[in-house]
């Protein structure tokens, strides 16, 4: 129970609910259930890419070019509907699309070894302008209307794509939970030689990493259609900025290892609501990404400092300890360096547990 | 850097390129190659090289700053908010360039002062400028300051801001002698970061940072100081990048520069700088951006259209690099070929 107290993302989960409060101080309207539903409506998108993203950057890597998978997993979505393919099988599509694009990712970073953000960075340029070449540089509208059905129904008054995507978010937390092999995300990106020397496949785990950041862009690329019944050519325009800032506010650290699913799902939701709750306080639309860049640098910065903080402590009690050890060593009558030696056997007991007297 | 030695390094391989790059467009299309035409065109993207160059000095040493884009929109807007509030222009390039000075300086403080990845902050910072220049009319106007014209200053947040003086316009679209004037200043900081690079100490600290950041913290290094400085430098000079486009639109907007991101780091990357650190040359930097830039013009001007541009350029990035990890993998083979080889005769020597 402590551990997820501590966690960072039940610090920004307080933090998203603090601001709710603090904002219906000023607006009661926000508490509204409409408005907490709409902002998990409009924050799908992001959350699905954060999630993609957040296995690379668990893994170490980073992938800009997510924001642009969605985007051209978008139009041939919109190509495949309006052929007249069934909706699932256009899903598939759309689903395939982001797949086939996070493998030429993988390709180039596994089997090439370029580093991941020249990488994706090229191909960001590259899947863009396919999604232009592919459309002529219009938008695809005329989109049959089956698919806004999708966002329209609601359930309990709440969207189907919301329960969609939630039991999605859930299904995933599961699995990471009960296959012990996406421990292997954790293990690269925290130390690659030593997880390639525990006999991980670590080039088999960053492919898999990277081709699940395109799946999941695909998967948002549906949601995209289906909310807004068009594809405009700026879909996917900057959310893979946004998206890793989601997913490093919810606590994923680039340094690889650390974070969860709900890194993602709560670093995506604060920056959806941070949008919203500009519109509650009247302040204009144009500040919002400030508000967004300044609470992802104090997060990251507060995180910094209590990380810090902690270290010390531990650095304080050991040194304590040490002291203590000194003391009782000559009280015995040792030596000074028989003291010390004595010390340093002291200290490095409750932390090795191996020292012998 | 010598005689046969200059002829194999990296720099050389980009001149060449640049040379086969002109000539094969010039043979698709002989107006192409008009010189003035070439000098002319580099207005058009002289921007990316500036802000680049600044880049490139960070990229040494292991750093990222990905906010220099938003810099760009932000130096632009302060400029022009300081004209129409009725600031002299010099004191309003002054400002625009101090702003962009203090906001690098500021994403090297927070870099320098907690072990943060520099591309999350500068991420942070990207979004905060990029709000900070598109909210900073309605701010304006709420501080209850003064404008020209109706409307407040909000009037200008999204048709940008006209009507600059000529003195200032003259810096992106005069010239001196046929070199435009937003050259003759890319290539005067190049030359001067190129020189902060290679001639002075600061230089050597950024690469010893780059390689061994506590290496260079034992050595005696002023790290934090000597990042704080490199970051700042870096402002600076995406402060005057987005100065420049003003001055060569005749307009101030937020958004100047917004879409140069992808450029400039495939400039320096395929400059030969290792995104790593303690490697890259301003040199190449530069050269690298004439390339792609020409590219790009090249490409427009046989009748291609812009979106396919990006598709090429990813491509080249991605292939440079490629291409580069290829040919190191096989000198290191060759190395160790050569190395085995010289093993054996002496193991054989000794034998007989």
């Amino acid at each position: 129970m402590s551990r997820i107290v501590k966690s960072r993302e039940f610090l920004v989960l307080v933090l998203l609910v603090a601001m709710i409060l603090a904002v219906s101080t000023v607006n009661k309207a926000v508490l509204r259930p409409i408005t907490l539903i709409n902002i998990a409506n409009s924050s799908l998108f992001l959350m699905l890419i954060a999630l993609g993203q957040m296995f690379v950057i668990l893994t170490r890597g980073i992938d800009v070019s997510v924001g642009a998978i969605a985007g051209l997993s978008a139009v041939v979505f919109g190509f495949a509907l309006n052929a007249g393919l069934p909706l699932p099988l256009a899903m598939v599509t759309a689903l395939l699309t982001g797949t086939a694009c996070g493998m030429v990712n993988a390709a180039g970073i596994v089997l090439a070894g370029i580093p991941p953000i020249i990488m994706t960075l090229g191909t960001l340029g590259i899947y863009r302008g396919l999604m232009r070449v592919l459309t002529g540089g219009s938008w695809i509208e005329s989109i049959p209307h089956n698919i806004k059905a999708l966002a329209v129904t609601r359930i309990l008054n709440v969207p189907l794509m919301v329960w969609g995507v939630g039991a999605l978010v859930i299904l995933v937390a599961i699995l990471m939970h009960k296959i012990r092999w996406t421990r292997n995300f954790y293990a690269v990106g925290d130390n690659s030689e030593g997880a390639y020397l525990l006999g991980i496949n670590t080039r088999l785990t960053r492919f898999v990493a990277f081709t699940l950041a395109g799946l999941f862009s695909g998967a948002a690329a549906i949601v995209f259609v289906g909310q807004i019944g068009f594809v405009p050519m700026q879909t996917g325009d900057g959310q893979e900025l946004k998206a890793i800032a989601a997913v490093v506010l919810g606590g994923v650290s680039l340094m690889g290892g650390t974070g969860s699913v709900w890194s993602a799902v709560i670093g995506a939701l604060f920056l959806t609501a941070v949008d919203s709750m500009m519109i509650f306080l009247r302040i204009p639309g144009s500040w919002n990404n400030a508000v967004a860049g300044a609470v992802l640098l104090l997060v990251v910065v507060m995180d910094y400092m209590i990380r810090r903080g902690a270290q010390r402590r531990r650095l304080a009690a050991r040194a304590a300890e040490m002291l203590r050890a000194d003391d009782t060593d000559d009280g015995a009558g040792g030596s000074k360096s028989g003291g010390r030696s004595g010390a340093t056997a002291g200290a490095a007991g409750p932390v090795g547990g191996e020292v012998r007297p | 850097m010598k005689g046969a030695k200059w002829f194999r390094s990296w720099e050389f391989m980009l001149l060449l390129a640049l040379v086969v790059e002109l000539g094969v467009l010039g043979l698709i299309n002989p107006a192409f190659l008009d010189v003035q035409n070439l000098l002319f065109s580099t207005s058009d993207f002289v921007h990316v090289i500036l802000a680049a160059v600044g880049l490139t000095l960070i990229i040494m040493t292991g750093g990222i700053d990905i906010s220099g884009v938003s810099l760009m929109g932000l130096a632009s807007i302060v400029l022009g908010l300081s004209f129409v509030a009725g600031a002299p222009i010099w004191l309003a390039v002054a400002l625009a360039l101090g702003v962009g000075l203090l906001a690098g300086a500021f994403n090297g403080t927070v870099v320098a002062n907690t072990d943060v990845n520099p591309l999350v902050v500068t991420l942070a910072m990207l979004f905060f400028y990029s709000g900070l220049a598109t909210g900073l009319p309605s701010l304006l106007d709420m501080l209850g300051f003064k404008a020209y014209g109706a409307g407040g200053f909000e009037a200008y947040q999204y048709e940008g801001i006209n009507g600059l003086p000529k003195s200032f316009t003259w810096f992106g679209t005069g010239r001196i002698g046929w070199v435009p004037m937003p050259l003759v200043i890319t290539i005067v900081l190049s030359l001067a970061a190129g020189w902060l690079m290679t001639r002075t100490r600061f230089g050597r600290f950024l690469q010893l940072i780059g390689v061994n950041q506590k290496a260079a913290l034992h050595a005696g290094v002023p790290v934090r100081r000597t990042l704080v400085a490199v970051y700042a430098l870096n402002g600076f000079a995406a402060a005057m990048a987005g100065l420049m486009l003003t001055a060569y639109f005749t307009s101030a907007r937020a958004d100047l520069g917004s879409e140069a991101l992808l450029n400039i780091i495939t400039a320096v990357v395929l400059g030969g700088s290792s995104i790593y650190g303690g490697e890259g040359s301003v040199l190449g930097t530069f050269l690298a951006g004439l390339v792609l830039g020409y590219l790009r013009q090249g490409l427009l001007a046989l009748g291609i259209t812009s979106d396919v541009v990006p598709v090429i350029v990813g491509a080249l990035l991605i292939s440079t690099v490629a291409t580069r990890i290829a040919l190191s993998a096989l000198n290191r083979k060759r190395a160790n070929r050569a190395a085995y080889e010289a093993e054996r005769a002496a193991v054989a020597a000794i034998g007989e």
